[in-house]
């Protein structure tokens, strides 16, 4: 990203602007810290106490799980489908495709409310309800467009070229594929999975419908905690969530650079 | 170095033609291309050569017509069967490889052996001299070894023919002098059929045998160098391969020819009609007018000097001569004649450098 010189009154307003957005996610941070039986800010006294609460709390680490196992097996399916439907959506002419392409985009736009219903009528019916098939199929209905979006812009900016280059020294369409488009594709990819991965671990309102006492996950989870009671359980928690998703985006970062694969 | 009648017939177009849905980008097209020559396809952009390029690699497929290499049919031939070497004008290096990698890649797509694979990609990378650059990426490379690399992953499959695709066009003007040199003589050396498109005529001119000037997916003309510059067969060629002036004038019905309000001579047949008159700037005498027509069956053009522009290595005198500019080109030297705008000036040809063509307007 290029770097300009900003005036004061801009940067004024620009750090005003992040500490608005970002004030809550700060103050978790200290509350999390908190002695006190409620949820208050600022907390009466320090402890760890609500840390080794929620190692205790086995509600909460099987939903923790039941997230990660869910939001790995999504991304998995997502990029495994994603690859293939984008790499023919910019490689391929075929009469419809901007439609099908819309069609297959089109969850995004419509409200997840709307899907989570919909969902629950149609998983009814099959007996996918409280199940991980069915948090899989679901998540896959929110997930699949982001994989695919991202994944077709990076395939349609990528040099044909290379890929032309290819075919003349003797590679068969199928070798071309493994050995240069999808190499080459391997940022995208990484962006692709670390969203879907964030997505997924962080979807409630479908979640919400499909989930029960047998399978939860850990944003339901917490979200039926708050319910009950306001202690600052739920803050330490959110801590852990905060800061596996910087995690991901670090390593997303280390890896290709931020700029490169979300911003293009 | 020209290349003698009796050699053989390499590469082949017949009856080629080329549509984008509706466009028709080429009509007709028929080359032949000798082994171990290496020709120019020359024109401005949009008149066909990468199309023509892409079409004997197999990128693109005719409508109708053969492409013939060594007498055999490969129109239907799938790319990865074609054995063509083609360097592109991005380079297309495989970021994710080394240079090395880059280089071997055609080799394992052969089913050639370990170790030749080694050795022969060690080969080709000190033929390019990046021997000390194999374990390079693409984007630690400058332009010009990026180039190279391209070149030395061409070459190593040893294909039937050599496609270079404006390779020098991404260069700053310096390295593209040297690399014109490099890519023509190990052309030379490994002795491979070569097709070369490029819209610089000084490339054409330079690196190749022979030279063909395409216009709107039609060849103007197919020559040596020589012949493309010396007798350019239609305006359009004289116009785009070097510099020209170029008058509007007229051959009467006697077969006189005349432009710029004075008479002509051309040594070449003409038909009576409006005509363009071409004359090169290098070709034209200058000197003080001396009041006097010159002696001699040259032509001889009054003029008064209306600007001098010096480029460096040349410099230019603009003349007006009867109601048109005439553009006169000489070889700086450290003593130049006093010559000034508003000076009356004499121009000189010779009737073989007066090109006559039937007027084109276009």
């Amino acid at each position: 990203m290029e770097i300009h010189k900003t005036s004061w009154p801009m940067r004024v307003l620009v750090f005003a602007l992040f500490l608005y957005l970002l004030a809550p996610v700060i103050l978790v941070f200290p509350i999390s810290f908190s002695g006190d039986q409620v949820l208050r800010f600022p907390p009466t006294f320090w402890s760890t106490r609500w840390y080794a609460a929620l190692f205790q709390n086995t509600k909460m680490l099987n939903a923790f799980w039941t997230s990660v196992v869910l939001a790995a097996v999504v991304t998995a399916l997502s990029i495994a489908i994603a690859v293939p439907a984008a790499w023919a959506m910019t490689r391929l002419k075929f009469a419809g495709k901007d439609v099908l392409f819309n069609l297959f985009t089109a969850p995004l736009l419509l409200p997840t409310i709307v899907l989570g219903l919909a969902i629950l009528i149609v998983f009814a019916s099959f007996g996918l309800l409280a199940t991980m098939q069915g948090l899989v199929f679901a998540h896959l209905v929110v997930t699949l467009p982001y994989a695919l979006r991202v994944l077709a812009v990076a395939l349609s900016t990528q040099d044909q070229a290379c890929e032309e280059a290819a075919r003349t020294l003797g590679a068969k369409p199928l070798t071309v594929f493994f050995r240069v488009t999808l190499p080459m594709l391997m940022p995208g990819i990484v962006a692709a999975a670390a969203l879907c991965f964030l997505v997924s671990f962080d979807e409630v309102v479908i979640t919400l419908f499909l989930t029960g006492p047998r399978i939860s996950t850990l944003p339901v989870e917490l979200y039926n905690y708050v319910y009950n009671q306001a202690d600052p359980l739920v803050a330490a928690a959110s801590v852990l969530m905060i800061l596996l998703t910087l995690g991901i985006i670090m390593i997303v970062e280390r890896a290709m650079g931020l700029g490169k694969t979300f911003v293009k | 170095m020209p290349v003698s009648q009796s050699a053989e017939e390499h590469l082949k177009l017949d009856g080629i033609s080329v549509s984008f849905g509706a466009v028709n980008v080429i009509p007709s097209l028929d080359l032949s291309v000798c082994k171990g020559e290496m020709v120019a396809l020359l024109g401005p952009s949009g008149c066909g050569k990468t199309t023509t390029l892409r079409m004997i690699a197999g990128l693109i497929s005719p409508s109708s017509g053969r492409i013939l290499v060594g007498g055999r049919n490969i129109t239907r031939l799938p790319i990865h069967d074609r054995d063509m070497g083609m360097v592109f004008q991005s380079y297309a290096l495989f970021p994710h490889m080394d240079v090395l990698r880059n280089v071997q890649f055609g080799l394992q797509m052969r089913n050639v052996s370990k170790q030749d694979i080694e050795q022969r990609s060690k080969e080709a990378l000190e033929l390019v001299q990046l021997g000390q650059l194999a374990q390079r990426k693409p984007k630690e490379l400058s332009g010009g070894q990026q180039q190279r690399v391209a070149l030395a992953r061409a070459l190593v499959i040893q294909p039937s023919i050599l496609l270079l695709d404006e390779p020098l066009s991404n260069l700053d003007a310096k390295l593209r002098d040297e690399m014109r040199l490099q890519i023509r003589a190990l052309q030379q050396q490994s002795g491979i059929t070569a097709v070369f498109v490029t819209h610089d005529q000084v490339e054409a001119l330079s690196m190749c045998d022979r030279v063909v000037v395409m216009r709107n997916g039609r060849i103007e003309q197919f020559g040596t160098p020589t012949e493309i510059y010396e007798r350019p067969a239609t305006a359009f060629v004289a116009n785009f391969v070097g510099r020209t002036n170029r008058l509007k004038g007229t051959v009467g019905s006697d077969g006189r020819l005349s432009a710029a309000g004075q008479p002509l001579r051309a040594t070449a047949k003409l038909l009576p009609g409006p005509v363009d008159v071409l004359v090169r700037p290098h070709r034209i005498a200058l000197k003080p007018s001396n009041g006097l027509a010159a002696a001699g069956d040259g032509n001889v053009v009054e003029g008064t000097m209306s600007g001098i522009i010096f480029i460096g290595d040349l410099v230019q005198y603009i003349v007006r001569a009867g109601g048109a500019e005439i553009v006169v080109e000489e070889a700086t030297r450290r003593e130049r004649p006093s010559l000034g705008v508003g000076d009356k000036v004499q121009l000189t040809w010779s009737p073989d450098d007066t090109l006559v063509y039937p007027d084109d307007d276009k």
